[in-house]
């Protein structure tokens, strides 16, 4: 920085990233078609789209875990590849991650300086910490975010805004150590954080415009426009739009996400539907930095979407439901019993069914084969008191191995070997075998399966309803919520925010997001 | 395992931070750290009152401090190890193989060679290459260190029995070797200083290198440690090595206190060394803890053995009074971490 030459001020308007013609594909489906962008200096920039849209795929790109199959990137105009992460901090750029990628046991200090230290920094020598130049190195990073954060204190006794201050600190560090005009991406820093606490990052964020550029990515629309001086927009994995936030509305900014606005199909079955207990009944469930006063009911042949972006607190409801996952306040009823000090077990036994979002972590056993799979939760004829009857297995296994089209048919298969739509089935045929199925709780049920797959497991559902179980769905699109669901309950940041009966109103893909963003 | 497809979720206690909405106080740590101390010096007040004339004496502190110098040893590199949210329990084993070589090639009644003090080096050497072993085995083949280093453990003992045979090897003390740990500086035996020098070390090492820093990141959690840009293999590899190394020493440091080589030197003190590791309040998950705590540990251990000893209780019962503690300490510091621990099953 001590000479500045012609080039160098030559480069003062060149952007500090430029994407050209960018294109990302995992086996049939394309993440990312294409993208072409520039991020200029000093600029903050905002990147929305809704779930699928090639937002996280993007940024893998952009930070070395991914290589684009096409297109090349240029950082301060020059051509770079990333191999590895370590080349995307060598090109300036700095990271928060989504997920919070501290080490909670170390210090602030420790944590801020962890990038290099692990290469050539000045907090470390032949190996030693020095531990003053280390801590004051802290304060001085910290300092420029805005941080008011002992560097000594262990970041696990840290809130959650600190420890975000403490990555956006260490990013900006990693970025400055190699170049003056850093890049930080920001993946949804504000998604764990309290409404009243975002402010305060917010503000972080703006001041942040004086030592670099920033790609701020995050599912609050207003927060998005108050903070970003231009915004761009992915849908489907391609860059839809690119406008200065002054020339933008938030309802404009909901068309481009979603694209064209799509109807919910009416469902007259849906009338008279709530009637009767009903199976499941939410009454002001809350549970503190998850979600609060959520109420909803699920009567019996009834289907129930909640749709919500990561984070609202969706999913930690339907866990709750089933007995995983403990709540503060409120009460769950599933046919008129408090579930309160239920265990997972007594779910099972009143007929309450759970199909994980982490099929492969919380579903399936997949050691063991298909059809032991599907008779582990309700034995039915299969089992008698502690012995099994492996021919009656076999019957019924084979029978919803028929039933629900899983193929190869082969119910002696370990599960792992089957693919995961197939796997999703005999998860789901492992319920659906229950005579007493009462409620059938669904996490993203269709994530990761095909067309075929995902048809089968619809029809599914519906031929629950029609055996008047309850159904309450956690859909991954909209598309699917209009698809599967009688009733859209829309939850934003912990709350429900809107409730639609698709039966008596029209609803469309355009009120959802507006509920959910 | 959950362990892998979960590695960048929050911590359980980040989790419970972002319940309460704020920061989790420190305090239940600080009211812990203190209690190790305490406990200590309650159990000697207690065995001083029970025994007065036997007890505290010059020479019993003498028998303890010796007695606790080879489990101080390998507690640190157990110490480094389970920090790293691994186990080494190979270190029996490695005793006995570095032991039986360090008494073959010092002054002894079967061979003439004396390497004098370059056996000691020999020795420490031998485990240290063994660790390097058990640490590239781990970090190369992907094999879980407690599977790893209990197969090394009896290659340990294997080796040793293949050059002990079947005479009895009895040290001569030629260059004094012998003797030595029972020399005293300041009234206290040489094995207690050498143990404290180590344990100094240790202490410095986990706090003020990045070796031992990054042991703490590491056993946090892998996955964050490595998109952090640590090395993580190069440095588990290099803690094995050291807890080699410190088991190896402890090897030598017995056969100096024995003053003969049978084959098994180290039963017993793996138990003890990570009962003390445990109950100095290092978490068996990884990342929290210390070699100090683990240097208390010992001491409560040893000095209870020793207690019991004096008020005149038998073995047998003795070990049962170690194992209920050793059980009782797991569940009450491993209370807030319960999750944690099932990864080690």
């Amino acid at each position: 920085m001590s000479q500045t030459t012609p080039a160098e001020q030559a480069s003062n308007e060149t952007p500090v990233l430029r994407l050209a013609a960018i294109s990302k594909t995992f086996g049939k489906v394309a993440a990312v078609k294409g993208v072409s962008l520039e991020i200029g200096r000093n600029e903050v920039v905002g990147l929305i789209g809704e779930n699928g849209a090639g937002k996280s795929t993007l940024l893998k790109i952009l930070t070395g875990i991914y290589q684009p199959d096409a297109g090349t990137i240029e950082a301060n105009g020059q051509t770079v590849k990333f191999r590895r992460p370590q080349d995307s901090v060598d090109a300036g750029i700095g990271v928060v991650h989504q997920e919070q990628s501290l080490l909670t046991n170390l210090s602030v200090a420790e944590n801020i300086a962890m990038g290099s230290a692990a290469g050539h920094g000045e907090g470390t020598k032949f190996g030693f910490y020095r531990w003053g130049r280390l801590n004051r190195e802290a304060t001085k990073v910290l300092s420029r975010v805005g941080g008011n954060i002992d560097p000594r204190a262990t970041v696990g006794d840290l809130s959650f805004v600190d420890r975000q201050m403490v990555e956006i600190a260490r990013a900006l560090r990693a970025g400055e150590a190699t170049h003056t005009m850093p890049l930080l991406i920001l993946d949804e820093p504000t998604s764990v954080l309290e409404r009243g606490e975002t402010e305060t990052l917010e503000r972080e964020i703006r001041a942040l415009k004086e030592f670099g550029s920033v790609i701020f990515v995050s599912h609050r629309l207003e927060e998005v426009l108050r903070i970003c001086d231009r915004i761009l927009v992915m849908r489907d994995g391609e860059l839809v739009a690119d406008r200065m936030t002054e020339e933008v509305t938030e309802d404009e900014l909901f068309l481009l996400m979603i694209g064209h606005e799509s109807e919910a199909p009416q469902r007259a079955s849906a009338v008279g539907l709530e009637t009767g207990t009903p199976v499941l009944d939410i009454r002001n469930l809350s549970a503190r930095g998850a979600y609060r006063d959520v109420s909803l009911t699920v009567y019996p042949g009834q289907c129930v979407a909640i749709v919500g972006t990561r984070g609202s607190g969706r999913g930690e409801v339907c866990r709750a439901v089933f007995g995983a996952a403990t709540y503060d306040e409120g009460q769950i009823l599933v046919q008129g019993r408090d579930i309160r000090h239920w265990t997972m077990r007594q779910a099972v036994r009143h007929g309450v069914a759970y199909v994980p979002a982490e099929r492969k972590v919380e579903g399936l056993v997949a050691g063991m084969a298909g059809a032991e799979n599907l008779t582990l939760a309700h034995p039915g004829p299969s089992a008698v008191g502690p012995f099994l009857r492996p021919r009656a297995r076999k019957r019924m296994a084979t029978d919803w191995f028929e039933r629900l089209d899983v193929r190869p048919r082969d119910p002696k298969m370990r599960l792992e070997r089957f693919s995961g739509g197939n796997q999703q089935k005999v998860v789901m045929g492992k319920w659906l075998a229950s005579e007493d199925l009462q409620l059938l709780v669904l996490d993203h049920p269709l994530r990761g399966l095909d067309a075929g797959a995902s048809e089968t497991v619809n029809a599914q559902v519906q031929d629950a309803c029609s055996r008047n179980v309850g159904v309450l769905l956690i859909a991954d699109t909209i598309e699917e919520a209009f698809d599967m669901a009688h009733v859209i309950v829309v939850m934003r940041d912990g709350e429900v925010t809107a409730r639609y009966d698709l039966s008596v109103e029209s609803t469309t893909s355009l009120d959802l997001l507006e509920g959910m963003v | 395992m959950s362990n892998t497809s979960t590695a960048f979720a929050p911590e359980p206690e980040a989790v419970e931070a972002a319940q309460t909405g704020k920061a989790r106080t420190r305090k239940r740590w600080d009211i812990r750290r203190g209690g190790e101390v305490a406990a200590l010096i309650l159990l000697i007040l207690v065995f001083s009152l029970l025994n007065r004339d036997t007890f505290p004496t010059l020479i019993n502190l003498q028998a303890i401090l010796d007695q606790a110098s080879i489990p101080l040893i390998i507690g640190v590199g157990a110490t480094l190890v389970i920090l790293l949210g691994c186990i080494d329990l190979s270190v029996e084993g490695l005793m006995s193989a570095c032991g039986v070589t360090f008494a073959l090639l010092s002054a002894n009644s079967r061979m003439t060679m004396d390497l004098g003090v370059w056996a000691v080096v020999v020795g420490v050497a031998l485990g240290a290459a063994i660790g390097l072993a058990n640490g590239l085995i781990h970090t190369l083949l992907k094999v879980p260190s407690f599977i790893v280093t209990l197969g090394m453990g009896f290659v340990g003992f294997g080796l040793a029995s293949v050059i002990y045979g079947t005479d009895s090897l009895p040290l001569l003390d030629g260059g004094g070797i012998k003797s030595w740990p029972a020399q005293q500086f300041l009234n206290l035996p040489y094995s207690f200083w050498l143990a404290a020098v180590v344990v100094a070390v240790g202490a410095l090492v986990g706090r003020y290198t990045r070796l031992g820093r990054f042991t703490y990141a590491i056993g946090n959690n892998e996955q964050i440690a490595r998109s952090n840009g640590v090395p993580v293999r190069w440095y588990k590899t290099a803690v094995f090595t050291i807890a080699g190394a410190c088991s190896g020493l402890a090897g030598v440091l017995t056969i100096m206190q024995l003053g003969s080589s049978p084959a098994q030197i180290g039963s017993g003190v793996l138990f003890l060394t990570i009962a003390a590791v445990v109950i100095g309040g290092t978490s068996l998950g990884g990342g929290k803890g210390g070699i100090l705590r683990t240097a208390v540990g010992v001491l409560m251990l040893t000095v209870l053995n020793n207690g019991l000893l004096i008020a005149g209780v038998s073995v047998n019962i003795r070990s049962a009074v170690s194992g209920g503690i050793l059980i009782v300490a797991i569940v009450a510091a491993a209370w807030p971490y319960r999750s944690r621990l099932r990864i080690m099953k």
